[in-house]
């Protein structure tokens, strides 16, 4: 298998290195993921969260011994820019005592002078609820878009494109392990969003190795030849979609805030490795699964043939 | 909706007629999007509290100094007659000068109600700017968890009493009814067998959602009840819908007018009040609990209530029976087709409704509501309203009806309030957020920010790279903005989110590629040699189905996410699949149009040759 790649044009060796890459990078997701595992957000937690800013900046550590003296329980600060800071709790925190003696501190210091944007409570059955209600939705999504690939497309070409989500899926998820960024409900949204625009490409792939494979005059060519034609009329439009949408998803990432920062940062990963699975794995896969021009032919049977056959 | 036809030959009578028809659906949901110029604004509206006289509503100049003096700076301040209206400079703060009229003025009722701004004939169309959710708005929010599991256990616990209470009455020897894990059951000796069929009869006109098994367990007989899966749905529906029910009309009080009160999944209920900043009042009075009480009237002495149609009533203290003994109330209608409620009680409810209704016969009854509520000291205090007086027409037992009422409506209303008093489900917060008007206020600009970024960007790079065709896929782009947003608009139950902003972000980057794969497929065409228009036309058809095949996957997960999603999350799949059916139909139909127009007419005119 390696020589026939080796072998092959300069767009066949690309293709296999970049699936070679894949794959590593998909193991070291799996390593990290089981690792680390992911920071989980308050929406899955459950606990108590309160966003606030102060008059004028404020050192973290500072903060975090001023508080820890009027707190009594276990919490976690975090900045999110100069004087802007996100406390959490977990949800075994009782409402009355901890919570409320640690904000009328900050409130009341002169030096700090803590303005509360806003507070949140989620209960951690409500969080167990999410999470099981998102884990569904992924797999409702993976599986209505495998029954609508395996009715539109030949299941070589299905199989590959729903290996390359997955892929995508994992890689994402491998980078939030990795760099510990917090996982939360707006995080399994762009996931979703991601398998829709993960199929996206490699649909666009899949469908013109298929109208390529049709051709008549192209049963003289290998499937390796097709797909890496088909690739190339399909590259400029890819390389486009991706970037305007890459530019725009930037622009969330730089200008919506906080609150989308995770969103946006899922969403970008999710589109680069997507584009680069579409091309290594989507459209690799089948080939390597035996794709050919004869499963695209029309099947006459004996009968048929033998009356095309007569004069 | 969308359909690709192929037509062969341009005819143009077809093309004259598409035309228009997209001219016109074009039009129409850019007007639709005009209202998001004129953002609403948030009025105070201060009136005199309902059982209060009118003196005590403060003049117009009064409350305007006073608001004033306390930073609150007035705008404007129209009198209407019975109400105040009011607006701030900052109309994020009315929340604030609510709460400082009411503890100012106690005999007042202030409600925040949000004024259109746009030019009236927008309003006659009766069209607005898209609501905002509490992301972008500011307020509180609860997730409200109901005990339905309590609910039923009570509801059996109930019927079990009954049972007993029944079989005392019918003079049953030998029957004895006796609780189990499940529910309970009634056995039967031997030689009482033919009393158990009646006792079960019974109890099945007052419980209608309980089933029986009957079983013979050697020589007794058994009777289990139990709720059956049919009957604890319908139970649980019940039990939701009269949840909600009590506290919207609690909500009400607040005097938030853009409220919602919503089911949530099985057991949940989900409240959003926006504009609210302190979620303290709002729990309090969400977590009221009703009773009901049926009183006597008095002439002389007795203590006065308030009515709810207005007025008060003197009433003996002391209630005939309470709100607890009520098993069921339902509406229905009198022999005249006049609607009615219809009550069954208990056999405690109904042993004092016999006595008090043989001694007073043709004398009025009264209906009192009462809720029990903290108020902001932490004290419990207690809300009395008569909602219903009516006259005893006979004897009555355990099971009567209410006539004489003025419409459905009224007879739905009532017997929905005595339900609410007979049957409560605890309820619990499970979720509690807040979120400040200035958070709210700097989503909202940022994620604009975000949007203008991301479109100046797409828009810049259309041009430069495609030219011509390059500016058909702007002006596409434009329309399919002002399409999604006049979608938006449109629809009742759409609501904008910030996760909702980033999908009309994402939208843009991503509907240029329904105009790339035809692009593309155009330069194609005309490399193998077609003339333009020819190559337009082959590019246009030959690139649908890929658009097609390409679109349904995202609007497969977008259609997920918004079945299971909640809040923010399900105002991204809104947008994401919104934009999917604008992008298409800018994409495919109206930048063909455009380009094809564009092509022909001018291509035929001029002579010029064309680079695509």
């Amino acid at each position: 298998m390696l020589n026939y790649f080796l072998k092959g044009e300069v767009g066949t060796r690309l293709r296999f290195m970049g699936m070679l890459l894949s794959a590593m990078l998909v193991l070291l997701s799996v390593f990290t993921l089981t690792q680390k595992g992911l920071n989980f957000g308050l929406d899955f937690t459950g606990g108590y969260l309160t966003e606030f800013t102060t008059s004028q900046s404020v050192e973290l550590k500072e903060l975090q011994s001023f508080i820890a003296k009027n707190h009594n329980g276990e919490f976690e600060l975090t900045a999110q820019g100069n004087s802007h800071f996100q406390l959490r709790e977990a949800p075994s925190a009782s409402t009355t005592a901890n919570s409320l003696d640690w904000q009328s501190a900050v409130t009341q210091n002169d030096d700090i002078n803590a303005q509360v944007l806003s507070s949140a409570y989620i209960g951690s059955q409500v969080g167990d609820e999410l999470f099981d209600q998102g884990c569904l939705a992924m797999f409702a999504a993976m599986i209505a878009v495998m029954i609508y690939l395996a009715v539109r497309f030949e299941w070589r070409l299905a199989l590959g494109s729903v290996v390359a989500l997955v892929h995508d899926l994992i890689l994402v998820l491998g980078l939030f392990s990795l760099l510990q960024i917090e996982f939360n409900l707006t995080v399994l949204a762009s996931l979703l969003a991601i398998i829709g625009y993960s199929l996206n490409d490699s649909i666009i792939v899949g469908d013109r190795v298929r109208e390529l494979l049709r051709v008549k005059s192209n049963n003289v060519l290998s499937s390796a030849t097709i797909i890496n034609n088909a690739i190339k009329s399909t590259l400029t439009r890819t390389l486009i979609t991706s970037g305007t949408t890459l530019a725009t998803v930037a622009s969330v990432w730089l200008l919506a805030g906080a609150p989308l920062q995770g969103f946006a940062i899922a969403l970008f990963t999710g589109i680069v490795v997507g584009t680069f699975s579409s091309i290594c794995i989507a459209a690799t896969l089948p080939e390597l699964l035996g794709l050919s021009a004869k499963n695209y032919e029309v099947k006459v049977d004996a009968h048929t043939q033998t009356l095309l056959d007569m004069p | 909706m969308l359909s690709f036809k192929k037509d062969k030959k341009p005819s143009t009578a077809k093309f004259k007629l598409s035309y228009i028809a997209m001219l016109i659906v074009l039009v129409l949901l850019a007007i639709s999007a005009l209202p998001n110029l004129y953002p609403n604004k948030s009025w105070l509206h201060i009136s005199a509290a309902p059982h209060s006289e009118m003196q005590s509503l403060p003049s117009t100049k009064t409350l305007v100094t006073f608001l004033n003096n306390q930073g609150l700076e007035v705008k404007q301040g129209l009198d209407k007659q019975s109400t105040i209206n009011v607006l701030l400079n900052e109309p994020t703060k009315s929340a604030q000068a609510q709460a400082a009229i009411k503890a100012q003025y106690p005999n007042t009722q202030v409600k925040i109600v949000e004024h259109a701004t746009s030019p009236t004939w927008l309003q006659d169309f009766g069209l607005s700017p898209i609501k905002l959710g509490l992301d972008l708005n500011g307020g509180v929010l609860f997730v409200l968890d109901v005990d339905l599991d309590k609910a039923v256990d009570e509801q059996l616990v109930s019927a079990y009493l009954q049972a007993k209470s029944i079989i005392i009455k019918q003079k049953a020897h030998g029957v004895k009814a006796q609780q189990t894990q499940h529910g309970f059951e009634i056995n039967a000796l031997p030689n009482a067998t033919d009393k158990l069929t009646p006792v079960i009869e019974e109890l099945q006109s007052r419980f209608a959602n309980l089933a029986v098994v009957t079983s013979n367990n050697g020589s007794v007989k058994t009777a289990k009840f139990s709720y059956s899966e049919q009957g604890r749905s319908s139970f649980d529906k019940e039990v939701m819908g009269q949840t909600l029910t009590t506290l919207r009309s609690r909500i009400e009080e607040l005097g938030i007018t853009e409220a919602v009160t919503q089911r949530q999944g099985k057991h949940r209920i989900r409240i959003e009040l926006p504009g609210v900043q302190d979620p303290t009042e709002a729990k309090r009075i969400i977590g009221a609990t009703a009773s009901l009480g049926f009183y006597q009237l008095k002439e002389i002495g007795g203590q006065t209530f308030n009515m709810q149609s207005g007025g008060t009533i003197k009433l003996d203290p002391v209630p005939i029976f309470t709100g607890d003994h009520i098993n069921n109330a339902t509406i229905g209608r009198d022999d005249w087709g006049k609607p009615l409620v219809q009550l069954s009680l208990d056999g405690q409810g109904g042993n004092a409704m016999s006595a008090f209704s043989k001694a007073n016969i043709g004398k009025p009854m009264a209906t009192v509501y009462s809720e029990y509520s903290q108020n902001a000291k932490g004290e419990v205090v207690k809300k009395s309203e008569v909602i219903n007086v009516a006259n005893i027409a006979q004897h009555l037992s355990s099971r009567f009806s209410i006539t004489n009422m003025k419409s459905q409506q009224a007879a739905a209303d009532l017997a929905l309030l005595l339900r609410a008093g007979s049957l409560t489900a605890p309820v619990t917060i499970v979720h509690e957020q807040t979120i400040g008007p200035s958070l709210g206020s700097e989503n909202i600009s940022n994620g604009l920010a975000a949007l203008m970024l991301g479109m100046g960007i797409t828009l810049a790079f259309m041009a430069l790279w495609y030219r011509r065709l390059g500016l058909i896929a702007n002006v596409a782009l434009i329309l399919n903005l002002t399409s999604l947003v006049g979608l938006m608009s449109l629809l009742p139950g759409v609501v904008l989110t910030l996760p909702g902003i980033a999908g009309l972000v994402l939208t843009i980057g991503m509907a240029v590629d329904t105009n790339v794969i035809i692009f593309e497929r155009i330069k194609e065409e005309r490399r193998q040699g077609r003339a333009p228009y020819q190559a337009i036309q082959e590019g246009y058809k030959q690139a649908a189905n890929t658009i097609f095949d390409a679109n349904i996957t995202t609007m497969i997960t977008a259609l997920i996410l918004y079945g299971i999603g909640y809040g923010p999350v399900k105002g991204f799949a809104i947008t994401l699949a919104l934009g999917l059916l604008t992008s298409v139909f800018t994409g495919v139909y109206v930048s063909k149009i455009l380009s094809q127009t564009l092509y022909l007419k001018m291509g035929k005119k001029a002579g010029v040759k064309v680079h695509a």
